[in-house]
């Protein structure tokens, strides 16, 4: 809890029951015609006091057991027994003090029995005791929903900027347009590559469209599409891209999140391939390493450091991973052997397939 | 005839440029570079009246080639979608065409080139004699961080030496360029602009007002406010310039 609400807490204790006590201590010469004599302000602190630590003990309760964050109708029963019990509490502390401290005449005292005397000091006691519950209660309940409302909100916003993000993320409009361009031109030079060429294109923007709704696709899905997505880079980088694939079959069926080896094969190209003048290796490896299934791409190129622009590709995936198979994925991108850069992905093997 | 060198790393996309300018008789590709390297090699070499320019290029962009050269052709951007680039198109006002490439939107950018051809012949470069020294109707691309200009030598009132740059003061902008001043010098037509002193060179149409100063020294106002002192070696030589 922090501390500037625990400060609010303790003023609002002290000032209302100091308020209660002082009016009730000046208006006794006029209500119930007595004057104000030390045994009064004496009877009022011990109430006041009482209250305070009374219903501080209440609080504690009801923070520890967590009533406030259950729905109303299973906290009211709660709330009444805890009410009942404060109140006879707080009976049982004022009899105990004002008795120790001699407040009460002793003719007074004798005059009524202990039970009904605890009753009326009860009843007493709770009628300051309801109102101060009900305050919390209800104080509690605004701030709550007022919070809750301000989460939802968030929640909301979070989750559209990561729906943007990560259609912009799953295909790169510079490879659609690139892509488009050396068709166009392959229409003519090569009219049968061109025609598969389109469809390598379709099947790309149609899974990318689709993978919003899945958590996770096979494996062979995923490589199909990349697959598909190399045929189309290979077009246009032509002799400066080489592709090789190293695939255990058994993984086909393994679990991964959608386009996630997509970007990850984007990253290759965007930020290997397509700086090296004489173009270099994307290579794919699927295999299984003791519990996990292991995917690596390697590209050749360097990797720069941590720019901005290429941060969302890295960080949605871990992001992703981390979602779907908390700390047990693993992910990591290094430079090896000076001039190729690898990214190394580890999911836990469901072995039900 | 407009003599052409298209610049882009993939050869699909040059086909397909070279295809869609055989629509335009006027131009001629003279050559095709895959690089930015190969690209500034075959500009020194065949100085072309336009080039068209991809802006991704492995090693270094387009812009980055530009910057490199001593004179800057009339340049048409290609480029496919690219959020950066785009930007600097916008900032700038260049021209550029999107691939693929609309034949409609490529005739209107080689139409506003005849049109500023027209209007201000450059400079026939098989006439002039000297083809190292830039004439006032050169442009030069100057690149400063995000911003980029094409700047004709005619608007640069001043040259700042500061390190082993150069500022180059016209309109409201001063960029760096990383050049020399004695560099600048050899290549500028001296008959435009002069060494006023160890660190400036002034270009002479631009001077607003000329002041005496201590030791039969000048000081020289340029249109855009800055003072320039000549030194007194150079105020002779200024003054025989200026009588003729």
């Amino acid at each position: 809890m922090p501390k500037n609400v625990s400060k609010y807490y303790w003023w609002c204790q002290i000032g209302g029951w100091g308020f209660l006590a002082l009016v009730l201590v000046l208006s006794s010469p006029t209500i119930n015609n007595q004057p104000i004599t030390d045994k009064l302000i004496g009877l009022m602190a011990v109430s006041v006091l009482s209250g305070i630590f009374i219903t501080h003990i209440f609080r504690e309760v009801i923070r520890r057991s967590g009533w406030l964050l259950l729905p109303v109708e299973k906290a009211l029963p709660k709330f009444l027994i805890g009410i009942l019990f404060t109140c006879i509490g707080a009976a049982l502390v004022r009899i105990l003090v004002v008795d120790a401290l001699n407040l009460v005449s002793l003719a007074a005292r004798n005059k009524v029995n202990f039970m009904p005397r605890l009753l009326t000091t009860s009843l007493d006691s709770g009628l300051l005791i309801v109102p101060w519950t009900l305050i919390y209660y209800f104080y509690h309940y605004i701030e709550n929903s007022r919070k809750q409302q301000l989460d939802t909100l968030k929640l909301e916003a979070l989750v559209k900027e990561l729906e943007l993000k990560t259609i912009k993320a799953h295909i790169n409009p510079h490879f659609i347009f690139n892509a488009l361009n050396s068709i166009r031109a392959l229409v003519d030079e090569n009219p049968a590559r061109a025609r598969t060429a389109i469809t390598e294109l379709s099947n790309i923007l149609r899974s990318s469209m689709q993978a919003e709704k899945l958590e996770t696709v096979t494996f062979e899905k995923e490589l199909n599409i990349v697959k598909d997505y190399l045929a189309l880079e290979h077009i246009r980088f032509e002799d400066r891209l080489q592709i090789e694939y190293d695939i255990d079959e058994d993984t086909l069926d393994q679990p991964i999140p959608p386009m996630m080896l997509q970007t990850l094969v984007e990253n290759a190209i965007k930020h290997g391939i397509s700086k090296q003048v004489d173009g270099g290796l994307v290579k794919i490896v699927s295999d299984f390493k003791d519990d996990y299934h292991e995917l690596m791409i390697t590209n050749t190129g360097y990797l720069n450091g941590s720019r901005n622009g290429d941060g969302f590709g890295l960080a949605s995936t871990k992001n992703r991973l981390q979602i779907l198979f908390g700390q047990r994925a693993h992910f990591d991108i290094r430079e090896v052997n000076g001039n190729t850069v690898q990214a190394r992905v580890l999911i836990p093997a469901d072995l039900s397939k | 005839m407009i003599r052409a060198i298209i610049i882009d790393d993939e050869r699909l996309a040059r086909n397909e440029l070279k295809k869609l300018l055989l629509d335009f008789p006027e131009i001629e590709v003279i050559a095709e570079a895959a690089n930015a390297s190969e690209g500034v090699e075959k500009i020194d070499t065949l100085s072309p009246d336009l080039i068209f320019l991809d802006i991704q290029m492995p090693g270094k962009t387009g812009f980055d080639m530009l910057s490199e050269l001593e004179r800057a052709p009339n340049v048409i951007f290609t480029t496919a979608y690219d959020e950066y680039a785009l930007k600097a198109f916008e900032v700038n006002a260049l021209d550029y065409l999107l691939k693929p490439v609309e034949p409609k939107r490529l005739a209107d950018a080689l139409q506003k080139l005849q049109l500023e051809e027209d209007k201000e012949p450059i400079s026939d470069h098989s006439i002039s004699v000297n083809r190292s020294i830039l004439n006032e109707h050169d442009q030069v691309f100057v690149k400063d961080g995000e911003r980029c200009w094409f700047v004709k030598l005619s608007d640069i009132r001043l040259f700042e030496s500061v390190g082993n740059y150069a500022k180059v003061y016209f309109g409201p902008n001063k960029p760096l360029i990383l050049k020399s001043l004695n560099a600048l010098e050899e290549r500028l037509d001296e008959k435009v602009f002069f060494r006023a002193n160890r660190k400036h060179i002034v270009n002479l149409r631009l001077i607003e007002k000329i002041e005496p100063y201590f030791n039969g020294g000048l000081l020289l106002e340029m249109k855009g406010g800055e003072k320039i002192e000549v030194s007194r070696r150079q105020t002779v030589k200024f003054k025989e310039m200026m009588s003729l």
